[in-house]
Order: C-alpha cells, then sequence, then structure tokens
C-alpha cells in the first residue's frame, strides 16, 4: 500500500524515501531526487497553513491600545491648533497661505499621531551590501522622530531577516560577479531609449532566452522595473467588457494594473476556492452586469507567495477551476521565483505542474536574483502580443546592461550552467532554513502564519507599542527585522515579518531564536494555543496508567 | 319566543355567543379566516419562474467561448523585428551589425559611457552589489541615497528631495499622491504618457488645454473660479493643480513657464512640473526649465524623472 505522501507501508512500519536523503545532496542526472518521484510532489500533500487566531484579551488590548493612541492624538493636535505646542510639521509657505492647503489634516492623522512616535523603526539606513549581514546607520532623535540625526557611528554586523534576500545573491562584490564588471565597463550605465526604439540589446535577448529556457515556457519579456510590469501589462492584456477576478490579499501593483485597465474588478476571499467558484459561475452564467452580455475574457489574478501572510496559492485547485470555466490565469511569482520549488523554479515546480496550464507567468528579479527589474512569460503568441501593445515597451526605458548582466549570472548559477551545483545547494539551503526556523518558531509558542513551506514568516504581534519595543530590543542585540503594522495589515494584526534567507547559516538562526525566546518572553507575545507541553519528562510516556 | 321581528339586541347577542356549542363557534371561526385569505390572495402568476435550473446551468457553463487571451500579432509588426543594439548606446552606436551615428537614444550630455561614471558606478558595485532587495522602508535605504537626495535638493535649490527607481514610475505614482478624487487638474494636452497614466490612476477631474496655449488654460481657470462661486463650501476644499512638462516629449517645445507662474497665483493653483527632458539640457547650469526664465524654484513644486524635489511639507507625506 502507498499513500501518496511518497511512503511506503511494508509490516505495519513506514518507510518514508524522503528521510533518506534529507539531508544529503542526493541527485542523480543534475536533478534532486525528490523531483522525480511522482507521489512525493507538493501536488497531492494537504496544504497546511495555519491562520490561528488570537485570544480575545489580545484582541481587546489591541483596540484599547489605538483608541488609546487616538484619544491622545486628539489632544496633541487641539494643543497644537491653539499653539500652546510647537508644531513640528511641515508648514505651508507664505505666500502660498490662502492655497487650499494640500493635505487634509484629517488623512494625516494616523501619521501625524501614532506612526510618528513608532517612526524609527522603518527607513532604516544601511551602508553595506544587503547580505546575511549589514551594517547599520546609527540615528537618534531628539525631538520624538518628528527629524534624526545621524551619530555618525555604524553598527557592523547586524543579522539580516528583513531584505529579499531568499538565495543570498546580494552580496559583495567577489570574482565571480566579473561579468557584471565587464558588461558595465562595455555598455556603460543605462540604454537611454525604449523597447521599441533603440533600447534592445542583445544582453535583453540573451536574457529572455535564458528566462524563457529557466521557467521551461515558450518565450518570455524583461522589463525594467518589477512594480511597473504589473501596472502596464495587464491594462494590455484585458479592457473594457472582461472580468478580473484577483485575490483579496493581492499586492498594490497588481491592484494598479486591474484598475488601470478598465476591466470589472471582482474579489475572492484569500486562498478560497469555493469563493472562487461561486464568481467563475456567477460570471459565466449570467454575464456582465445589467447588459447580460457574456464577458469577453475572465482573469484570475493571483500571487505566488503573499509577502505579508506567507500563504501560498493553491494552484492545483486553482488550475482545475480554470480549465471548467475556461478563464485565464495570471501568477505573479515575485516572491516564489527561486525560492519554491526543488530546483528553483517557482511555485509551478513546487506543486509539479505543467507549465502549460498557467497562461501567463510574472516575475520580478529583485528578490532571489539580487538585481532589479521584472519579467513576463508564457506562450510565444502572448509575449509577441506583449512585444508589440504593452505600454512598458513602447514609453518606458528597458533594463540596464549590467542588471540584466547580474540575472543571467545569477539564472545561470541556479540552474547550474556555471558548471557547479552551487545553486542547487542554495535552494536546498533554503528549504532547510525554512523549515527549521518555522518549526522552532512554533514550538516557542508565537503565532506564526502561512504555509509551512514558505520562506516568509510572518509573526504576529498585535499591539502597537510591543511591535516597537520587538523591533527597537533586536535591533540592540544586532538583529535587524522589519515589522510591518496598519495599512499595510489590518488593523490589530501588527507583525514582524521574517525573510529566511540561504545565507544565513544554523548559527545565525539560532541567534536570532534565541533573541525572540527571550524577546517573547519579556514583552509576552507567545500567543499561541499550541505550544508544547510545560512538562517534557511526559512526552515518552506510553500510558497515563498509575503504577500499582 | 316574539311574534314581530326579533329584535338585535347587542346583549343577547352576546348571551347567545356565550351559550353556543364550542364545535359551532370554531367552525365559525375557522370560516371567517378563509374567507380574509382567499381576499387577500394574489392572483395566479401565468409566466414561468425565472431561476434557473441546475441543467441550464451546467448548458450554459459549457457553452461560454471566452476570446482567446491574445489576439493574434502580425509577423511583420515592426516591434517584433526590432533593432537590436550591440555595444553602448553611446555615440556611435551598433545597429544590427552596422555602425551608425545615434541621434535616436536619450543620452543629451553625452554621460552614459563617461569614465568618471563608470569608475563611481564599478566602486558601489563593489561596495554595496547590485540590488537593493528590499522597498526604502524595509532596509533598502542606503547610504548613498540619502546623499543623492541631499545634493539633488542642493542643486536645484530646494528643500527635499526623493528619488525613485523607475522613470515612469515616478510621476505615475507622484500624481496620485497628492491629487485624489473630487480634485481639479488641468493638463496640456501634449502630455507624455506617464502622466496620463497618473492621472487615470488618481481619478480626479482632468481638464485638458491646447497645448501651450495660455489662453485657453485662463479660460478654464477662469470657467472653474466661477463653478466656485457658486459653491465656496466645496471650493475651500477641492485642490487645483496645473500639470506641464519642462519640454515635452511629444513635441519638443518648452512651457512658458512665466505666464504659468503668474497664473497660478491668480487662480490659487498649484504647479507640478515634468523635467524628464529639460533636467540637465536647459538653463545656464542644467537645473531645468527653471533655471533657463530665471524663476526661483521655491515658488512651484517640481518632478523630474527619477525625483521629486521640493518643501518639506510636501515629501513628508510622500515619504510614507
Amino acid at each position: 500500500m502507498v499513500d501518496p505522501g511518497g511512503g511506503a507501508v511494508c509490516n505495519g512500519t513506514l518507510h518514508n524515501q524522503s528521510d533518506h536523503c534529507h539531508r544529503k545532496n542526493c541527485t542523480r542526472n543534475g536533478m534532486v531526487k525528490e523531483a522525480q518521484q511522482n507521489g512525493n510532489s507538493n501536488f497531492y500533500k494537504p496544504v497546511v497553513e495555519s491562520f490561528e487566531e488570537a485570544p480575545l484579551h489580545v484582541m481587546v488590548f489591541t483596540y484599547l491600545g489605538y483608541g488609546i493612541g487616538t484619544l491622545f492624538g486628539y489632544l496633541r493636535d487641539f494643543l497644537r491648533n491653539w499653539g500652546i505646542e510647537k508644531c513640528n510639521a511641515a508648514i505651508e509657505r507664505e505666500e502660498q497661505k490662502d492655497f487650499v492647503p494640500l493635505y487634509q489634516s484629517f488623512e494625516n492623522f494616523y501619521t501625524r499621531n501614532l506612526y510618528m512616535r513608532i517612526r524609527d523603526n522603518w527607513n532604516r539606513p544601511i551602508c553595506s551590501a544587503p547580505g546575511a549581514l549589514f551594517d547599520v546607520m546609527e540615528r537618534v532623535s531628539d525631538d520624538y522622530n518628528w527629524t534624526f540625526r545621524f551619530t555618525g557611528r555604524i553598527i557592523k554586523d547586524v543579522i539580516n531577516m528583513g531584505s529579499y534576500n531568499f538565495l543570498g545573491l546580494a552580496a559583495k562584490y567577489d570574482e565571480s560577479m566579473k561579468t557584471v564588471k565587464d558588461a558595465l565597463e562595455t555598455y556603460g550605465l543605462g540604454v537611454g531609449s525604449t523597447r521599441h526604439e533603440m533600447g534592445t540589446l542583445d544582453k535583453h535577448k540573451e536574457l529572455e532566452d535564458l528566462v524563457a529556457k529557466f521557467l521551461n515556457v515558450e518565450a518570455a519579456m524583461v522589463f525594467g522595473m518589477g512594480f511597473a510590469t504589473n501596472s502596464m501589462n495587464i491594462p494590455a492584456l484585458v479592457g473594457k467588457g472582461c472580468l478580473i477576478l484577483s485575490d483579496e490579499l493581492n499586492h498594490a501593483s497588481l491592484v494598479l494594473g486591474a484598475r488601470l485597465s478598465g476591466a470589472t474588478i471582482r474579489i475572492f476571499k484569500h486562498n478560497n476556492m469555493q469563493s472562487l467558484e461561486k464568481l467563475l459561475r456567477d460570471a459565466v452564467i449570467y454575464g456582465q452586469p445589467r447588459t447580460r452580455r457574456a464577458w469577453k475574457k475572465i482573469l484570475i489574478l493571483v500571487e505566488g507567495i503573499y509577502s505579508m501572510e506567507g500563504s501560498i496559492v493553491r494552484l492545483p485547485q486553482i488550475v482545475a477551476l480554470k480549465k471548467k470555466y475556461k478563464a485565464y490565469l495570471y501568477v505573479d511569482e515575485a516572491h516564489s521565483i527561486g525560492s519554491l520549488g526543488p530546483t528553483g523554479r517557482g511555485v509551478m515546480e513546487f506543486f509539479a505542474m505543467d507549465p502549460r496550464d498557467i497562461d501567463v507567468f510574472m516575475g520580478t528579479f529583485t528578490k532571489s536574483f539580487g538585481a532589479s527589474g521584472g519579467y513576463i512569460a508564457g506562450r510565444k503568441d502572448l509575449v509577441d502580443y506583449l512585444r508589440a501593445h504593452s505600454h512598458s515597451a513602447a514609453y518606458a526605458t528597458s533594463m540596464s546592461p549590467p542588471i540584466a548582466e547580474q540575472i543571467i549570472r545569477a539564472m545561470k548559477l541556479i540552474m547550474g550552467l556555471d558548471g557547479t551545483t552551487q545553486g542547487l545547494q542554495r535552494v536546498q539551503q533554503l528549504a532547510e532554513n525554512t523549515r527549521y526556523f518555522r518549526q522552532r518558531l512554533s514550538e516557542m509558542g508565537f503565532i506564526i502564519y502561512g504555509n509551512e513551506e514558505s520562506p516568509v514568516v510572518p509573526l504576529l504581534l498585535y499591539m502597537p507599542a510591543k511591535v516597537a519595543a520587538f523591533a527597537r530590543h533586536l535591533l540592540k542585540r544586532k538583529i535587524g527585522v522589519v515589522v510591518v503594522g496598519f495599512p499595510a495589515t489590518p488593523l490589530a494584526e501588527a507583525r514582524a515579518r521574517f525573510c529566511v534567507s540561504a545565507a544565513h547559516t544554523r548559527e545565525m538562526l539560532d541567534a536570532v531564536l534565541e533573541a525572540l525566546d527571550e524577546m517573547g518572553d519579556l514583552l509576552h507575545v507567545k500567543y499561541s494555543r499550541n505550544r508544547k507541553s510545560a512538562r517534557p519528562e511526559l512526552y515518552d510516556e506510553t500510558s497515563f496508567e498509575l503504577e500499582d | 319566543m316574539a311574534t314581530v321581528a326579533e329584535q338585535w339586541v347587542l346583549v343577547e347577542m352576546v348571551q347567545a355567543l356565550y351559550e353556543a356549542p364550542a364545535y359551532h363557534l370554531i367552525l365559525e371561526g375557522i370560516l371567517i379566516l378563509w374567507i380574509i385569505r382567499l381576499l387577500f390572495s394574489k392572483t395566479y402568476k401565468l409566466q414561468e419562474r425565472s431561476d434557473l435550473t441546475v441543467k441550464e446551468k451546467e448548458e450554459l457553463i459549457e457553452e461560454w467561448q471566452p476570446e482567446p487571451l491574445v489576439p493574434p500579432v502580425s509577423k511583420d509588426h515592426p516591434a517584433l523585428n526590432y533593432n537590436i543594439v550591440s555595444g553602448p548606446p553611446s555615440h556611435n552606436i551598433v545597429v544590427n551589425g552596422k555602425e551608425c551615428i545615434n541621434f535616436a537614444s536619450f543620452n543629451f550630455l553625452g554621460l552614459l559611457d563617461n569614465p568618471r561614471l563608470k569608475a563611481a558606478a564599478l566602486a558601489s558595485l563593489k561596495k554595496y552589489g547590485v540590488g537593493t532587495c528590499g522597498p526604502r522602508g524595509f532596509y533598502g535605504t542606503f547610504d548613498v541615497h540619502l546623499d543623492l537626495e541631499d545634493r539633488l535638493a542642493k542643486f536645484m535649490k530646494t528643500e527635499e528631495a526623493i528619488i525613485y527607481s523607475y522613470g515612469f514610475a515616478t510621476i505615475a505614482s507622484a500624481i496620485p499622491a497628492y491629487s485624489k478624487r473630487g480634485d481639479i487638474v488641468f493638463v496640456d494636452k501634449a502630455a507624455c504618457f506617464a502622466i496620463q497614466k497618473g492621472l487615470q490612476a488618481s481619478r480626479s477631474d482632468i481638464k485638458l488645454f491646447n497645448h501651450n496655449d495660455m489662453d485657453d488654460l485662463q479660460r478654464l481657470l477662469k470657467e472653474q473660479e466661477i463653478e466656485d462661486q457658486k459653491n465656496p463650501r466645496k471650493a475651500r476644499v477641492t485642490r487645483r493643480f496645473i500639470v506641464v512638462e519642462g519640454l515635452y516629449m511629444n513635441t519638443g517645445t518648452i512651457c512658458p513657464l512665466p505666464e504659468l507662474v503668474k497664473l497660478k497665483y491668480r487662480y490659487k493653483a498649484r504647479i507640478f512640473l515634468e523635467e524628464s527632458l529639460s533636467f540637465g539640457v536647459l538653463g545656464e547650469h542644467g537645473r531645468g526649465v527653471t533655471e533657463h526664465f530665471g524663476i526661483d524654484v521655491r515658488k512651484k513644486e517640481e518632478e523630474c524623472a527619477g525625483f521629486l524635489v521640493g518643501s518639506v511639507e510636501h515629501l513628508e507625506k510622500h515619504q510614507m
């Protein structure tokens, strides 16, 4: 009897094939053994994603905290208005006093009164490459975060848990970056022109062929900026009379692209297949609102890994739905390319699916490849159409040559075309680090969101004051973390978001985990109800009968 | 028993009600309720029910055919057979294997292959690597970014500056940051594509005036003033913007800045000046169209491809 998890049961004991090659580089013909097994892929594995809710008292205190902050905000605004307190915000110039004010004072209420208090946790300047360790410039504020000044000291060797450096390719110059240096010297700094004019270099052509080969699709096209890739190409694909079904938690670039296209947008609940199916059925059966004409096309917009939740899209179910209702699928793999899948090919390989099932692959090079820019890949007719009609190709400058060279180098490394297995090792190291980090954090009792295989780990903190204390204390211990609050997340769910990287060694992760353990006890953020028992000596007990 | 017509005396009737047997009263009650129901019930509907059956729904789903995701593009479309440039896009450029003089790239000051710039870029490559791996808020701010912003602000003689990573995105995200739904924007008809996208994303009211025609703009502003007087409360919260380019990408002409500044103070609108082409080109030191006309920069906000300069107040909000 074989169960789909890849193990075989023989005489009552489970032999799991994955255990043997867990830590070693078990490759055959260059491909990891795991990728060759049909039954061991994530297609069949049940999805383990958790979005645990916090205990009630935590939510009450969170809202209470915001309420008190708001009251004090009103008080301070009152004092500032009447001149009792000095107003540190910038004011309009004299000649323009009677112009309509640029911001309504209410729009800025949150910024002025709540965000300003903890503003020192964001926009922290660094002065080295954003690798696994980096240097943060120290800055202090004399007037409660309204202005900052640099003390001149640099905090060296801070462990970087915030940058999107999944494969550890963002590092200082070393000999392997020689090709980038050559490209810089040969081609110069930029291309002063758009793709349709003089902006297509032979480097771009080389890069596009390589991307197509990497993703196992027919063709690809690259653009200069990741955000702009979405916002300028979705309008080229859909227009008025089409329907866009987009996930609740899609990134701002997808939302902007959808809005600019002029199509009707409907939102389905995050990763919820029943909600999506209901919307699809209603769309196909009832057509456009009011006129009841049929929709021209239906496009489903999803992301590979959602950056604030750490959840992975349910790709097999979405592809099944898309085939049944004849819709088109657009997957934004900004975070998942290079970091998911046995060889780093992204969410498609993670679920071992056919690349022909997904219509539009989109991704960015900023996160795993250590460069900048975006790509769109898919069938040849799609890419040809985008070459001709994309707004970016016609109006925006193309990618600059040294960056293209960096991406070529990074991709060759991951694919193994440079003759080493370093790329594959990095991908496997990332997967190991992710599993270890997530497992230890949930053992400690923190509430962690997201899929257990995703390298983006959000740790929930809920209360705004704890968010600030968390980030500041950890910086003192030389660990740099990213905390996110409203408006990027819902009001009551502020969190700290860790990005595990292949460049993190086990020692670094242990140091971080130890610090987090202490922080958790200090700030009382270990809210999870799934903590391990406080009596570890009872783990191996087989029966709880009293011995007589 | 009376022999004449019985008198309907209330008391006797009530007495009779009490004395009647129970089944009689119940039957009478049911009959009365039935009559009331019949009086108030609706007539029969003769048309069919409008809900679809499950079978019909399945049939509809099967029959529906969407358009193909992309319409076919002809093989001779110029974009598919584009010119491939090998080598740096400097003054002599190698296109499709042939060496030509370059009149096509935006390389006004010839800095694309300047050795000093390349040396500086190489130094930064050695120190920082290639990418920033994160947005500005999450450890993506480098000391070189802050340095560049300081220098830009000093160069343009304004208080502060912000830089962006992509030229197209600068103006396309700056406009929606300041101008929201309900605000009014006066735009030149020959504005470039990035400005158009920014305006579309901002959902404000857009009023177009003829290219470089100040009389047309004044006419529109006067009309707006008349509208404002009708509804002063609304006018007090509607912001007004004028968006122009320093050097227009579509026509190559320069905007008449002195007249614009006069109009600005008269009608109380704010100017957004997009200087992607005129920065480094116009003016004695390359400060752009403001230096060209000798106007104090502090008199307006200014946008350029890649960075924003202006007074502190405006940029604070932007940084968030």
